[in-house]
């Protein structure tokens, strides 16, 4: 096991390389660069942005660029942001704490959604419930998020007027109070609750599968021979069995945790890195836009990994030495 | 069967919701298509020319209060006046700082804090206030504003304004470390200063970086790392009439009443700055969640018809143009060095001119909230000319058709087209910046089709926005005629967008008289030191602009706020508001 896992993280390395590679090429292709969109004639003049063109490299060739960007990058220099200006690492640690804040809460709620949802449809598997929340979990996949967002900040914010439409905290409450944490669950609520009702579809489907699966099963029978109440049965010896699959989700869940929401984020203008990568991409921030990306990759081969490691844990079978 | 049924009732649920949704959308097209052509155009005026906002609603000034003011774009967060660069940062900016010098409502230049007096427009003195205070208590003397202007020449400095203080004497040789201080400032007494510009020039004052900076409280701090510093991220400090108390990054700002305000303490205890999305405005407003917010052009109906908010405008400084190629540029040579004789016929850009219903295209894409130019210059500034000495090319088909007929542009092969005097084919390219926006498309569009209905075929080319400007830079292929829009500042002198020597004529249009005339506006042994003359010759540019048409002048846009009806004492001219000290909450 372990050597499988030290191969994985060694095999992760290239796999990085090739993706900043094509990921910076990409982004250095697409059409001008940071400085394209600033022409105001009030505010600047060409010599400046030529300046600045030439002090950021811009006018260097492009695997020039690449080496001064990966040089600095391995030795943790992860560049200045051009439209922040500030260091990419301080940006990131700015936003981070939003972006966990939300994709737990988010998190929590798809759980408690698709658990309340995946029993009750394993329960009564082909009732009118069952096909209701089939149909509804189906429904809230083909929703796009763009979608969903500006609805319910129509009707919860103004039509209801229940939560806040924007921002992660109210500015008037002191930081750390209760009153602090209290605001900033009442701000991220609603954007939790539009990411969260979403990703339902794959953990209830899942869910009430293993539950039909398992209630046809011997154990299942012997219990009910025996006279075990039926509610325990379900809420007792057939959820236990039927979550373990759902485990591997866990590497997954970790990904959606980090990367953030990009359109979710933006329509709730909640400040996380969602919103930051969407900026960086129509700002061409490369800096920016190339830690980013590459966090994110390694936190999707990092949650394969895991999703793959505690597959083998709770399957004995699928274990590779 | 079962199965059916819950299917039905999932389709019967979803219909009521849609039919709901509908129901709600169609209820605010009906109020807004309404009074469309003659509410938009009469509340214009009106509020336009008083530009506040129920002041007669309401009794006296209430004090206290908190102020909710959007901005709907994300900042930057360089919350530095010496260091911003985007107009958002600046929104938020305002309301900590206070200019040396302000503006009219004809965009002229007077005194704010400090007063100035010169005899040749080389050499001024300046006298400031006395008494001001910083936010800490500090006394704000002319040392502050020799710290600002020594800190944007410094070679370490990272912003974008060395052009404002370039025009001091010794700023240069300060910038390349030949000398320690700037030959230029001379501090007489705390509250005078002299200062010496390179040569006599009629925008020196205008030009010259009309911000102090506080030298306790950047005290420590190296020039190279101003940019960086929690200073600059986090708090703010200033003169204006209020203090920056609080920031969360990117989401919300917190100031709060300056008491010793040298104009007068302010009237509201608050302003909370909030970052909204541009789909959450209208919502927002018809709440009462956020106080004020500029609104864009093509929602500025659905504010007008809000009962609790009223909706602001005033005249803008941004105009739309449809330019054409004359040539290209050279940047090495500072000349243009190709020329593209394609639409060198004066007729033919009339005729082109003479196709644009230009009422009738702001009408359908900006609400109605701008009006026709023609010239570039917007019509609210002070060098504006007359608008009767300039010829109005009127939307006049059968004119453009005769005129086209009389250039020799005859349709000979019958296609239903035009061919050119040669008897080629003749097609307009047409370039627009395209963006998620679906009105650019439609508007670009629309002017391509006016050209047809006269005969020209026109072909239209929507162009990444990021990459639109660069190609028009770099004069590329295919790009003859296109759209664009310029701002104009507070200085009138477009000699940076019009004379043949510059990157951003991007026409590419060259006309000696256009040079001369610009030349001599900032010219200070041919104007002077006399408004009037230098308005003379700008209004002499314009009407050669007019008659000569390197562009056709489209548009000036209206600047739209929407402003709850509790707000009060708020005004607004082509400067911008007044002072927010001024404002206040009503109950």
């Amino acid at each position: 096991m372990l050597k499988y896992t030290l191969r994985r993280l060694l095999g992760m390395i290239p796999m990085l390389l090739l993706i900043s590679i094509v990921v910076f090429f990409l982004a250095l292709a697409m059409p001008g660069d940071p400085f394209s969109g600033e022409i105001d004639p009030n505010n600047t003049d060409p010599e400046y942005i030529e300046e600045m063109r030439e002090k950021l490299g811009y006018n260097d060739p492009i695997h020039v660029q690449y080496y001064d960007w990966i040089t600095g990058f391995v030795q943790g220099d992860f560049g200045k942001s051009v439209k922040y200006k500030i260091p990419v690492s301080d940006l990131v640690a700015q936003r981070l704490p939003n972006t966990l804040f939300l994709g737990i809460m988010s998190l929590v709620i798809t759980y408690c959604f698709a658990f309340a949802m995946g029993m009750t449809a394993g329960r009564k598997p082909y009732t009118k419930l069952d096909h209701f929340i089939g149909g509804f979990n189906y429904m809230m996949l083909a929703i796009p998020s763009y979608i969903a967002g500006v609805f319910a900040i129509y009707f919860f914010s103004f039509q209801l007027g229940w939560f806040p439409f924007n921002g992660s905290v109210n500015i008037a409450v002191d930081e750390g109070t209760l009153d602090w944490w209290l605001s900033k669950v009442y701000h991220t609520f609603l954007p939790a609750l539009v990411l969260g009702a979403m990703g339902t579809a794959s953990y209830t489907q899942f869910l009430r599968n293993d539950i039909i699966d398992n209630s046809n099963k011997d154990f299942v029978r012997t219990a009910r021979a025996k006279g075990t109440p039926e509610s325990r049965i379900y809420n007792h010896h057939i959820l236990r069995n039927s979550v373990i699959p759902l485990i591997t989700f866990l590497g997954f869940d970790l990904v959606s945790l980090v990367n953030g929401a990009l359109i979710t984020e933006t329509i709730f203008t909640y400040p996380g890195l969602g919103q930051l990568f969407l900026t960086s991409v129509q700002a061409s921030d490369y800096p920016t836009l190339m830690t980013l990306t590459l966090m994110f990759s390694f936190i999707v081969l990092v949650g394969n990994l895991i999703a793959d490691i505690l597959y083998g844990i709770v399957d004995p079978r699928i274990r590779i030495d | 069967m079962k199965n059916k049924r819950s299917f039905y009732w999932l389709m019967s649920l979803m219909l009521m919701l849609t039919l709901f949704l509908a129901a709600c959308n169609s209820d605010a097209n009906g109020d807004s298509g309404d009074g469309e052509d003659t509410d938009t155009e009469d509340t214009t005026e009106d509020t336009g020319s008083e530009g506040d906002s129920g002041e007669e609603a309401s009794g006296e000034p209430q004090e206290g209060g908190t102020l909710n003011y959007a901005i709907d774009g994300e900042p930057e967060g360089i919350l530095n006046v010496h260091y911003y660069g985007t107009a958002t940062d600046f929104e938020i900016i305002q309301f900590a700082v206070d200019p040396l010098f302000e503006y009219d409502e004809n965009l002229a230049i007077q005194p704010n804090v400090a007063d100035w007096s010169t005899e040749d427009n080389k050499v001024y003195t300046f006298t400031f206030e006395e008494g001001i205070k910083w936010h800490n208590g500090d006394e704000l003397t002319v040392e502050d504003w020799k710290f600002a202007l020594e800190t944007l020449a410094s070679p370490d400095y990272e912003g974008p304004r060395y052009a404002n203080v370039e025009t001091i004497e010794g700023a240069k040789a300060y910038r390349d470390g030949e000398a320690d201080s700037i030959s230029g400032i001379e501090v007489i007494s705390d509250y005078e200063i002299k200062i010496t510009f390179d040569k006599a020039r009629v925008n020196n004052l205008l030009n010259v970086w009309s911000y102090p900076m506080n030298r306790s409280y950047w005290e420590g701090v190296e020039v190279a790392d101003i940019l960086d510093s929690e200073k600059t991220r986090q708090s703010m400090m200033g003169t204006g009439p209020f203090k920056l108390t609080k920031v969360v990054p990117g989401e919300s700002y917190q100031f709060e009443a300056n008491e010793d305000y040298w104009k007068g303490a302010p009237k509201l205890d608050k302003v909370i700055v909030k970052v909204i999305d541009n789909k959450a405005v209208i919502g927002a407003l018809e709440n009462g969640d956020v106080d004020m917010v500029p609104v864009h052009p093509t929602l500025g109906e659905q504010v007008e018809n809000m009962e609790n908010v009223d909706l602001v405008t005033y005249p803008g400084l941004a105009y739309y143009y449809v330019g054409f190629k004359f040539g290209k540029f050279d940047n090495e040579k500072k000349e243009v060095v190709e020329q593209n004789d394609k639409y060198a016929n004066l007729e033919l850009r009339k005729a082109m001119y003479h196709a644009i219903n230009r009422d009738e295209w702001i009408d359908a894409f900006f609400s109605g909230y701008g009006s026709k130019v023609n010239a570039p210059v917007p019509t609210a500034h002070w060098i504006a000319a007359d608008q009767d000495e300039l010829n109005d090319y009127a939307y006049d088909p059968e004119k453009a058709k005769s005129l086209l007929d009389e250039a020799g542009y005859k349709d000979v092969n019958d296609d239903g087209f035009r061919e050119d005097p040669n008897g080629e084919e003749f097609v307009i390219n047409f370039a627009h910046y395209s963006s998620t926006n679906p009105t650019f498309e439609s508007r670009a569009k629309a002017l391509t089709q006016y050209w047809e209905e006269v005969g020209l075929k026109a072909e239209l080319e929507m162009i990444e926005s990021s990459l639109y400007y660069d190609k028009l830079e770099k004069d590329a292929e295919g790009i003859e005629v296109y759209f664009g829009g310029w701002g104009t500042g507070s200085d009138p002198d477009p000699s940076a967008l019009w004379k043949s020597d510059q990157l951003w004529n991007y026409t590419r249009w060259v006309n000696e008289e256009s040079d001369q005339l610009l030349e001599d506006a900032i010219d200070i042994d041919v104007v002077g030191t006399d408004q009037e003359k230098r308005k003379e010759v700008y209004g002499e540019w314009q009407k050669l602009l007019n008659e000569q048409l390197p562009m056709l002048y489209i548009a000036e846009l209206q600047e739209i706020y929407g402003v709850n009806k509790r707000v009060g004492g708020v005004e607004f001219d082509v400067s911008g508001s007044n002072s927010p000290h001024e404002w206040y909450i009503q109950n």
